[in-house]
């Protein structure tokens, strides 16, 4: 059962995904990244990562896909125009050296993941013998909340300052210049 | 329980329909989603790595700091794209070739 | 009634305090169109009945009560807040609901028609809230924080008319001082959280609490900063010197906020604080204070003799009486503070009320005659009594008691202090008995100065030709009514059955305090006797001088004009010289007050401003200066070098690179401009490393 739906989630992220990368409509496209975004969440849940599969539906689909919606939606007109007559053929023809690219990508990555399976590093066998792994029962929230606040406390404050810098910097750039 | 391999594989295959993505779109729009998919490949590997590792759940917080620096990276570059489309008044990269000598 | 209603005191005190809260909110948000004030007067009224028939009668002579509310919790410590209901506490808190009551029906009639009188009814209650969730707060930073807010509101009031700029400079000037007085009380805290780590009252204080445990020694050096702390605190909020001089330019605010906030209720809140944490102090402390209290009471008692406006009178006149209450901390009888706090709220607050009234017929003449006379000079004034005999008479019957004539409650509680003082004095032995007999002296120039008053407003004949005589009347019904209910609180059965005694008191009972000094008896006849006298004598002075007119500066001056018609007589030679030195002496005081103690806060200021001056000077002229020096030296140099640059080192390097050109020129293509060619380019070198990296 695990399996099937393993299976299912990650055939629905793949294919949304191809989909989004090929249609031509980017409003469509961007529908359709939500359902890429959720199958995503789905998988983190097989991961036993139940926090970030919840993080990633609340930030992702809640805030950075509505953003873009509204950047979307809110642009003038020319910009929805231009948006939309982009990307008139399905696979347009100067794309094939980018196909290429992108799929000598996939092959070496495959060969890699391939290889490397026969040689797990020796932190993760340890962990797995000494059974040292996440369990489907363990409270992840917990943990991770009392990491966040003791052994990861200086990367968070980095974080949070960067986030900040971001926000200034990205209404910054937005705002209308008058003098230029 | 769902081998690590699975995992990989799964995330090879979303990042490289992003890569595709960030080299052929012909929309700036499309090619900010194209590194948010990269990006959730990666934090879909972390996720999967992190599960070994109980004793500092590395994997999951630097999820979450994934997703956050993610949410950042649109932020900036929708704004970004604002700047350029309201420069240019195009957001299609081909168009843009002020890097050309 | 409580047992009927069956709410408990710790509830009523708690409702007690939060109705002007409810007032203060609801006449915020009604803004300006709340005008009659009648939230904030049922507010306070129900404020005033729960707290006279619930709170006192369930604390007064029991055991006290309180109730504990965690606040928060840093790390392990939890810092809680409360309400503590003793007996102390809850007179405290009558005290304010009953003079706050008076204040304001009266305030109805005095603000009437006042453009601003939305905001004032708000403000009012604010200050209500804060004044009562002073008096019963159990924890020292809840204290604390309405402590703040009491002066907060005080500084809104002050400046209520913010248009006038004297009105703008007093408000800012009584913030600035109090931040001054808060430092300290924050020192005090942070000391007392350092010797207990605790700010309950009760834990510290209350009975088998950490203080009587005795883990912490009272004569140590930390204990004597909490308490110097606590009594810097306390000197800013109740106007000791030399932190004084915000009370007399406080008086720029309605007069009905004068005689409530800066008369009877906020500036006594030092006296409460005193009197609360009053087992902390050691005799170090004690003695301070009971020194800055008679300089205090001296100082200001001289200041008020030559003043010339009426609420000025006044407010040295509060400084001088919370000098006395000082005094009684400073020895040990802090329930005579107490009681002559209770006492002088009383006639304070009516002589306040009664110079509104006063200032009120003196805008009228002002309005009429279109005169640009003070409405608050007292050389201005005289005859009222004619017009506003009610007024006259409440008003006399406030300055005996200020005075200390016997059957007023003032006698009762000044006496208290002076008999306590004199027998601490005794028991001290040497040097100390200069403060009981300073005391004698400022009781003496107390009724000097409160007679003149009296017979300047009120006898006569009216100094400004005015034709606004028939326009003259008396105070309206809802100004002479709470007045007249402050009347009664001046005598002498409110507080204690006996005229004379003031050991039958029931205040003095309930606090049941215990002297370190032991009675003497015969001074319980003699300083009366004393007192009673020398006040009777000043008024009669006073009378002579400002009635009769035989004043003798002026009869001097007179006599020099005209020299035979008047005769000085021979017993006039003496008060002459005396009453003139002390004249002289006392506008000296004043105008050290003035020019010394507020130039010298001024020259601090003024010091600071020019040192940054000569910072700014010297930022400009030299170390400018030596940057631009430096600057244009560079210059040069960089100068130099473009040419040295342009002409030998490019004329190299233009040969070399004209050869780059070519072969650049081969490999343009690549550079496109375009962003995602240059990544795909980067990419494909990235993917043939892998491939190279795998194959090898």
């Amino acid at each position: 059962m695990e399996q099937i739906l393993f299976y299912a989630f990650a055939l629905l992220a793949i294919g949304s995904a191809l989909l989004v990368i090929n249609l031509k409509n980017t409003a469509r496209a961007l529908f359709l990244f939500f359902i890429t975004l959720f199958a995503m969440a789905g998988l983190f849940l097989f991961a036993l990562a139940d926090f970030v599969a919840i993080v990633q539906v609340m930030v992702y689909v809640g805030g950075v896909l509505i953003l873009m919606i509204f950047a979307f939606m809110l642009s003038n007109k020319e910009l929805l125009t231009d948006l939309q007559s982009i990307s008139s053929r399905f696979i347009a023809i100067p794309n094939w050296q980018s196909m290429l690219v992108t799929l000598g990508f996939l092959a070496v990555l495959i060969y890699s993941i391939v290889e490397w399976k026969d040689q797990t590093p020796d932190w993760i066998v340890n962990n797995i013998n000494t059974n040292n792994i996440i369990a489907a029962t363990d409270n992840n929230i917990e943990q991770l909340g009392i990491k966040f606040m003791t052994q990861y406390i200086l990367p968070f404050e980095i974080i949070s300052i960067f986030l900040l810098m971001a926000l200034i910097g990205a209404a910054h750039l937005s705002r209308k210049e008058e003098n230029r | 329980m769902i081998s690590i391999t699975h995992f990989l594989i799964v995330s090879a295959c979303i990042f490289c329909c992003g890569l595709y993505a960030v080299l052929a779109k012909r929309n700036a729009i499309m090619i900010l989603i194209g590194i948010e998919l990269m990006i959730n490949a990666a934090i879909l590997n972390f996720v999967a790595f992190g599960r070994y590792d109980k004793s500092n759940y590395g994997g999951q917080i630097f999820a979450l700091f994934a997703i956050v620096l993610a949410a950042a990276a649109v932020a900036v570059g929708l704004a970004i794209i604002l700047a350029v489309y309201r420069h240019y008044k195009t957001i299609n990269p081909d168009n843009i070739t002020d890097l050309r000598d | 009634m409580g047992e009927l209603l069956h709410i408990s005191p710790i509830l009523a005190s708690i409702l007690v305090m939060l109705l002007p809260l409810f007032a203060f909110i609801i006449q915020a948000s009604l803004g300006e169109k709340a005008t009659s004030g009648n939230i904030s007067l049922i507010a306070i009224l129900i404020s005033f009945i729960l707290s006279a028939t619930i709170v006192l009668p369930g604390i007064w002579n029991k055991p006290p009560q309180y109730n504990t509310y965690d606040w928060f919790t840093i790390g392990t410590k939890t810092f809680t807040i409360g309400i503590l209901l003793n007996n102390l506490t809850v007179l405290m808190q009558l005290v304010v609901c009953l003079i706050a009551v008076p204040v304001h029906i009266y305030s109805r009639a005095y603000m009437k028609g006042d453009p601003g009188i939305a905001r004032y009814w708000t403000f009012l209650s604010l200050f209500c809230f804060a004044m009562l969730g002073l008096t019963i707060s159990k924890n020292l930073l809840m204290l604390y924080i309405f402590w703040e807010l009491v002066g907060f509101a005080s500084y809104l009031l002050i400046g209520f008319w913010y248009t006038r700029d004297a009105a703008t400079a007093a408000n800012k000037k009584a913030f600035i001082i109090n931040r001054v007085g808060d430092i300290g009380f924050l020192i005090g805290i942070a000391c007392l959280y350092s010797l207990f780590g605790t700010l309950d009252i009760i834990e510290i204080l209350g009975e088998g609490g950490l203080f009587s445990q005795g883990i912490v020694d009272q004569q140590s050096s930390l204990m004597t900063l909490a308490g110097l702390g606590f009594f810097l605190g306390a000197m800013a909020k109740s106007a000791q010197f030399p932190l004084h001089i915000w009370l007399p330019d406080a008086m720029e605010g309605p007069t009905s906020v004068s005689s409530l906030i800066h008369a009877a209720t906020m500036v006594a809140a030092g006296v409460f604080l005193l009197s609360t944490l009053f087992p902390l102090f050691n005799d170090t402390v004690l003695l301070f204070i009971a020194i800055i209290g008679t300089i205090t009471a001296l100082m200001a008692a001289y200041f008020a003799l030559e003043q010339h406006d009426i609420k000025k009178v006044l407010a040295y006149s509060t400084i001088s009486q919370l000098g006395y209450m000082m005094v009684a901390i400073g020895i040990g009888a802090w329930d005579a503070a107490m009681f002559h706090l209770t006492t002088h709220a009383f006639f304070k607050c009516l002589l306040f009320l009664g110079a509104g009234a006063v200032i009120h017929e003196m805008n009228t003449i002002k309005k009429h005659d279109c005169q640009t006379i003070d409405p608050q000079d007292l050389r201005n004034m005289g005859g009222l009594r004619k017009y506003m005999p009610k007024t006259f008479i409440l008003m006399s019957i406030a300055s005996f008691a200020l005075a200390g004539f016997p059957l007023t409650s003032g006698f009762l509680s000044k006496d208290a202090i002076i008999i306590s003082s004199f027998e601490w004095a005794i028991h001290q032995g040497g040097l100390y008995h200069i403060i009981p007999i300073v005391l004698v002296v400022v009781s003496i120039l107390t009724a000097f100065y409160i007679g003149r008053l009296i017979f300047k407003t009120f006898f006569g004949e009216l100094r400004i030709n005015t034709t606004a005589n028939s326009l003259l009347h008396e105070a309206p019904k809802t100004m002479l009514w709470p007045m007249f209910f402050l009347g009664i609180g001046c005598l002498f059965f409110c507080f204690s059955p006996s005229p004379i005694s003031y050991h039958l008191a029931p205040i003095l009972d309930g606090f049941s305090v215990t002297y370190s000094f032991s009675e003497v008896h015969s001074l319980h006849i003699i300083i009366p006797v004393t007192l009673t006298l020398t006040a009777l004598i000043s008024w009669w002075i006073a009378y002579r001088w400002y009635v009769l007119d035989q004043h003798p500066v002026h009869s001097y001056n007179l006599d020099i004009e005209q020299n035979s018609n008047r005769k000085v007589a021979v017993f006039d030679f003496i008060p002459y010289h005396l009453a003139n030195s002390l004249i002289i002496f006392s506008r000296w005081n004043y105008h050290f007050d003035k020019y010394i103690i507020d130039g010298s806060v001024n020259a601090i200021v003024k010091f600071t401003l020019r040192t940054s001056q000569i910072a700014s000077w010297i930022d400009t002229y030299i170390v400018d200066a030596i940057v631009i020096g430096i600057s244009n030296l560079s210059k040069r140099i960089a100068n130099f070098s473009a040419w040295f640059d342009k002409y030998i080192i490019d004329g190299l390097v233009n040969t070399i690179a004209q050869t780059t050109y070519y072969f650049g020129h081969l490999l343009r293509w690549v550079q496109n401009g375009r962003l995602q060619n240059y990544l795909g380019f980067a990419l494909t070198m990235v993917l043939i490393g892998i491939i190279y990296l795998i194959l090898r």
